[in-house]
């Protein structure tokens, strides 16, 4: 394909289908855990993160990591004294969005790269920027890993994985943490606004119709990447946002599943 | 007799437990020896949930001790020789998973990061997986089995690391006759061949009746034992 001849592109693809690929690997506990928003809560943090970055002049991954991992713990620990995951979730949500926007303020000509953040402008991406994308991503890939049969435990049954001896309250942590690792990574090329949407999507189209939690979790991937690849095309040929073309191919991909099953079903009704 | 010298599988002694004020519990004591069946009855509301979740350390009572093995809960480590059977455990779930991976999850406590199952691990999962009649049905959806075969996926899950004390709390709603039946046959087999402990939470006499060595009431906060051949129940504390 022609368009590949451009660096930049080369670039956004790498981007964006990687952290594609890898959201719905972490996205799948978090949905199992009904807490699908909590990408979202650690978006609002990564957003003063990287606000709180440009005002003190510092990378933008850094301040929003540094930020997210605040968030995370506070999160964990807001749990533990019993302000329930939704109070908790909305304090850290709209302290985020406040306080990225006051310090945004501040950051005089940075203002506008702040914003940039939240929709993700994956066209502008240098390779070194890219490199660290994809290590992040790849730390997210080895911790799932590692952690697989315990994140499955406590996915399913916290109590039971807590009886079976499963160290819950820190696997909630690390949990949270590599949630925190996937918006950070994904708020350049698909936005901290959006980057959560490709944690929770994919993994609701896969589940329609996988029949194993593994199965779900790799076809949720393949969905996502393929998402990317697809709404970065779209995005370059009619010239719109890349992020939003990413989360609207997966949505269409998720109504398309969900109509087949419909249709399917119906006339298999039909005929017996 | 210490506890050290003779540990029972389970013990409350002197728990008073109460999520806000009104305490649930009141100073009931409990003892369970290695390989007893006991069954816990009471009516709704009445703690019998709340007693089960003291006894494997998911909650912490505000007064008395709660020991596992002769060991007191919070310190104790051998978590493999537990079993654990919620109430209404979480067989709708919204995501896909095969009742393999279901039952595997019981193994995710012996294992350590980075490590997958040894071969022993898989001969267990094999082992459950056949005693609970599982086998042909592994790689379905748990969700697309019925109410009695998702109950026996999580008593297989329970079961998987070989336990020694196995808590069921209320194994039998939702599950019809049949596989009520075979339930009570498992369940003896564990009891008669392989000598586990097991405490029973039911409103069903007829899922114990025959097999408890005891059966125990929550009645106010405390326990009192019933005597599994007449009705009428005596107050003597157990
Ligand atoms: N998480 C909780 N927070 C506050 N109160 C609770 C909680 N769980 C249970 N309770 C209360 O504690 C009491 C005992 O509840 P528990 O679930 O132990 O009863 P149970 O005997 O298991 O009932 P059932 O037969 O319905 O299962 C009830 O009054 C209940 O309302
Ligand atoms: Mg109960």
């Amino acid at each position: 394909m022609e368009i590949l001849q451009f660096g930049f592109m080369q670039r956004a693809l790498v981007a964006a289908t990687v952290i594609a690929a890898v959201a719905p690997l972490v996205g799948a506990f978090i949905v199992q855990r009904g807490q699908s928003l909590i990408g979202d809560g650690m978006g609002h943090m990564a957003f003063a993160g990287v606000g709180l970055a440009f005002l003190v002049g510092l990378n933008p991954l850094v301040g929003a990591l540094a930020l997210t991992a605040v968030a995370a713990v506070a999160l964990a620990r807001l749990t533990r004294v019993g302000v329930g995951g939704d109070l908790s979730l909305a304090l850290i949500f709209y302290g985020g969005i406040a306080a990225g926007f006051f310090f945004s303020s501040r950051a005089g000509g940075g203002q506008n790269q702040v914003l940039s953040f939240l929709f993700g402008s994956p066209l502008n991406l240098g390779w070194d920027e890219v490199a660290a994308v994809t290590a992040l991503a790849g730390a997210v890939v080895v911790i799932v890993i590692a952690l697989y049969p315990q994140l499955v435990a406590l996915a399913f049954d916290e109590a039971a994985a807590r009886v079976a001896g499963v160290p819950t309250q820190g696997l909630v942590l690390a949990l949270t943490v590599v949630v925190a690792l996937v918006v950070v990574a994904g708020m350049s090329s698909i936005g901290l606004l959006l980057i959560s949407a490709m944690m929770v999507i994919p993994v609701a189209t896969a589940a329609q119709v996988a029949s194993s939690y593994r199965a779900t979790l790799l076809l949720a991937s393949a969905i996502g990447a393929a998402s990317a690849v697809i709404g970065l095309l779209v995005a370059f040929y009619a010239n719109a946002p890349t992020g939003a073309a990413i989360v609207l191919v997966a949505l269409g991909a998720y109504c398309a599943t969900a109509l087949t099953r419909l249709l399917a079903g119906s006339l298999q009704r039909a005929s017996s | 007799m210490t506890a050290m010298a003779d540990p029972s599988a389970l013990e409350f002694d002197q728990v008073t437990f109460g999520y806000g004020r009104l305490p649930v519990l009141r100073e009931a004591s409990l003892r369970i020896a290695e390989g007893e069946f006991v069954a816990v009855v009471g009516p709704n509301g009445s703690g019998k949930t709340t007693l089960m979740r003291l006894g494997l350390g998911l909650l912490q009572p505000s007064h008395g001790v709660v020991r596992l093995f002769g060991a007191d809960v919070s310190r104790f480590r051998d978590r493999w020789r537990l079993g654990y059977v919620p109430q209404r455990a979480s067989a709708a779930t919204s995501l896909p998973v095969s009742v393999a991976e279901v039952v595997r999850t019981g193994l995710a406590g012996q294992l350590r990061p980075g490590r997958r199952g040894t071969r022993r691990h898989r001969e267990r999962l094999e082992h459950v997986l056949d005693l609970m009649g599982l086998a042909a049905v592994r790689r379905q959806r748990l969700s697309e089995l019925s109410g009695g075969q998702q109950q026996r996926a999580l008593i297989a899950r329970a079961l998987v690391t070989g336990p020694r004390l196995l808590v069921l709390d209320e194994p039998t709603t939702g599950v019809d006759a049949e596989a009520r039946a075979i339930l009570r046959e498992s369940l003896e087999h564990l009891v008669t061949v392989e000598g586990i402990a097991v405490v029973y939470v039911s409103h069903d006499p007829e899922g114990f009746a025959g097999i408890a060595d005891r059966v125990v009431e929550v009645r106010a906060g405390r326990l009192v034992r019933v005597d599994p051949q007449a009705p009428a129940p005596t107050s003597q504390s157990v």
